[in-house]
Formats: C-alpha cells, sequence, structure tokens
C-alpha cells in the first residue's frame, strides 16, 4: 500500500505521536522516504513539537493570587446581595431555628412570670424578672417537695393494703385435714335439699289417700306387712 | 489554588504571547469561574477540564474582543522574516526569560489561528488527553485530532518562514 502527500501529512501526527499500527508505519515510512517533499515536512514538524516541549511553564507573579483573591472573595463581601440573603431566610434549617428561638423565649418569660394577657413594660425589667423568678423558683420547690412527700404517703398505704392482701390469701390457702368416714355414714355434706324433701312427702300423701281408696288393697298390704 | 493560578496563566501566556494580557485573563477566569460554580457539574469531566474549559472562552472572547488592535500587528506578520527576527530581538527581557527557541516558538504560536492555537496548546503545552480536549473545544474527536495536526504543521511552517532550522 502506497500512501500520498496529503494521506501522510493528514496522518503526521499520529505518527509522531506513535499511534500508527505496523501496517500503516510501514506505508508513511515508505512514501516518507521516498517524497522529497514530505521528508522536511515530517522533520521540521518532529523539531517543532520538540520545541514545544521543550516550552517550559512559565511562573505567573506572586501578586496574582493575592489580585485574585481580592477580585473573588474581595468582591463578594462588598457587594451585598439583599434578594440572595432574603432567599437564604426561606431555609428550613433557620426556620427551625428561628422557631426554636422563639419557644424558648416564650419558655423563659413564661417561667419568670410574664404576664402575656397583660404584658406590661416593667416586667420585663431586670429586677422584675429576677423577683419574679426566684419567686417561681422557690414556689416550684415547694411544689416539688410536697408532691414527693405525697407520693411517700401513698406508696406507703399501697404498701399496706398489698401486705394485708396477701396475708388472706396465704390463710386461704392452706389445706384442712377432713374427717375420717366410715361405711354407712355419711358426713351430712350433702342433705337432701328442701325440694327433694317436699317431693318425699308429697309420694307418702299420696299412699295414704289410696291406703284410704282400697280398703282391699290396704288389708292385703297390710297382710303381707304382719305375718 | 496556586496549581490552578500556574496552570491558567500558562494556558492564557502562551495564547496571547503577553504577561500582563495573561495576567488580567488569568485574574478573570478566576473570577468567571467563581460567580458561575454552581453551574459545575462533575458529569461533564473534572473541575481541572471546567476550568480550562472556562478558559479557552474567554481567551476566544478575547481573542474576538482585540481583534481591531491586532490589524496592525498582521501588517507587521507580513513583514520580512528578517525584520520579525529583529523585533524578537529588540525585546531582551522576553528573550532572557523564555530563552531564544521558546520565544520564537511562542511567537509562531500567537501567529496561528486561534483554532488550531488553542488545540496545540491544550495538547502539546498543557498534555491533556483528546477526550479533555474533546470536552473543552466541544468538538468531536476527529475534530480535535485535525486541528492538532494542522497546528502543528502550520507551527512548523511558521517557524521555518522565521528562519528557524531544526538543530
Amino acid at each position: 500500500m502506497t500512501w500520498t502527500c496529503e494521506q501522510t501529512e493528514a496522518r503526521l501526527s499520529d505518527y509522531l505521536d506513535g499511534l500508527l499500527n505496523a501496517d500503516e508505519w510501514s506505508a508513511f515510512n515508505q512514501h516518507v522516504n521516498a517524497c522529497a517533499v514530505c521528508t522536511p515536512l515530517v522533520s521540521s514538524v518532529a523539531h517543532t513539537l520538540g520545541g514545544l516541549y521543550a516550552l517550559e511553564q512559565v511562573e505567573p507573579p506572586p501578586q496574582l493570587e493575592t489580585a485574585i483573591l481580592l477580585a473573588t472573595v474581595g468582591v463578594a463581601r462588598h457587594t451585598f446581595d439583599f434578594w440572595g440573603w432574603l432567599r437564604n431566610l426561606q431555609s428550613p434549617r433557620f426556620i427551625y431555628g428561628a422557631v426554636s428561638v422563639a419557644a424558648t423565649f416564650v419558655l423563659l418569660l413564661s417561667a419568670t412570670g410574664f404576664n402575656w394577657r397583660k404584658p406590661k413594660l416593667a416586667d420585663l425589667s431586670p429586677a422584675t424578672i429576677y423577683r419574679r423568678a426566684d419567686s417561681n423558683i422557690h414556689l416550684f420547690y415547694g411544689h416539688s417537695v410536697k408532691f414527693v412527700r405525697d407520693l411517700r404517703v401513698v406508696y406507703e398505704v399501697q404498701q399496706a393494703i398489698d401486705q394485708n392482701q396477701q396475708q388472706n390469701l396465704r390463710e386461704e390457702t392452706i389445706p384442712q385435714s377432713s374427717p375420717k368416714k366410715e361405711p354407712g355414714r355419711t358426713d351430712n355434706t350433702n342433705p337432701s335439699t328442701p325440694k327433694q324433701q317436699n317431693r318425699a312427702d308429697d309420694i307418702s300423701r299420696r299412699l295414704e289417700v289410696l291406703a284410704c281408696e282400697f280398703p282391699i288393697l290396704s288389708g292385703s298390704l297390710a297382710d303381707r306387712r304382719v305375718p | 489554588m496556586r496549581r490552578h493560578t500556574r496552570r491558567i496563566f500558562n494556558i492564557c501566556y502562551r495564547f496571547t504571547g503577553n504577561r500582563t494580557e495573561a495576567e488580567d485573563l488569568t485574574q478573570e477566569v478566576f473570577l468567571r469561574v467563581y460567580r458561575t460554580l454552581a453551574s459545575y457539574r462533575s458529569a461533564h469531566g473534572g473541575f481541572a477540564t471546567w476550568m480550562t474549559s472556562v478558559t479557552r472562552n474567554l481567551l476566544i472572547d478575547h481573542y474576538r474582543r482585540t481583534k481591531r488592535d491586532r490589524v496592525t500587528d498582521s501588517l507587521d506578520d507580513a513583514m520580512p522574516v528578517v525584520e520579525n527576527k529583529e523585533s524578537v530581538a529588540r525585546r531582551p527581557d522576553e528573550q532572557a526569560l523564555l530563552g531564544e527557541l521558546s520565544g520564537q516558538v511562542q511567537s509562531a504560536l500567537t501567529r496561528l489561528s486561534p483554532e488550531l492555537r488553542e488545540a496545540v496548546i491544550l495538547r502539546d503545552l498543557q498534555q491533556l488527553e483528546y477526550i479533555e480536549i474533546q470536552r473543552v473545544l466541544e468538538v468531536p474527536e476527529g475534530t480535535v485530532k485535525s486541528r492538532i495536526n494542522r497546528g502543528r504543521i502550520e507551527l512548523a511552517r511558521i517557524l521555518q518562514q522565521m528562519g528557524v532550522r531544526p538543530a
């Protein structure tokens, strides 16, 4: 495969960067070695590339960094973006923070006894706030002590009731010794009920009526009874 | 901060060939980056690539803005190479800083068209990969390769015109 001058020129950078495959490299060399135009071109471009690679990095002046910082951060400090600042206020973090601060403020004022229904400017004076806070702290301490004492009394009463209940339960659960049973005797633990007794009386009464109505039967019965 | 400053300053300096302009442009790049930091998305490449992209856009803007000023420069460019070499020799501070070859290469770079110049600077001076250059320039990879190749050839021809011969 023989390359033309145009092909060689088009692939010159690939040749210098080592991006040609073996066949292309061979065709490139074959053409360059035979072409009077391309030989100096390749040589001059290769040396130009060497000159480019030999260029050293130029050091920027030391004051450039300072100037850049002044031009960026410094400028940003001087220009106040009101709408940007306002947009930042809409962030959830700021809103939560503001609500927390307001809640703390309300809580502290309430703790000092500030009257929200009839607010007075005198209520916000440090002396008033101190006096009310001191009074409220003592009041709170007194209530707390009383509450703890009440709790102790309730606990002791509850404990006494529980002990009593446990003692009763223990007595009920102790097993009693049962009397010995003899043959032919009952312990009268299951007496006949009044309803059963009435029924037995009713049967004997009917037998007596039958004996009156049927004397033979009653006689035969009597004979049978008396041997 | 220092690393980015150095890199951006070098890109600006190689593109404009002027230290003062490079300083101003570097400062402007950082200002633009600072203002448009919210628009940066890591999905579009690394931060350095994004910053290079901002630099490139600013350099192109600067090139278009100062196009009128360069009309006189183009007249100077049309002058014979010997005169051009003399004009380079008239700036001893720059010669001392960059060296003879560096100065000539830098001079040749500024005579390249901006499309080819930025491609060569990003590839051969900043050592960026093709994919990174593709992201910065926002052109297909084939176009990137083509611009780099044409830029190198054009730069070699300019250097030849300036009388610089390969050692």
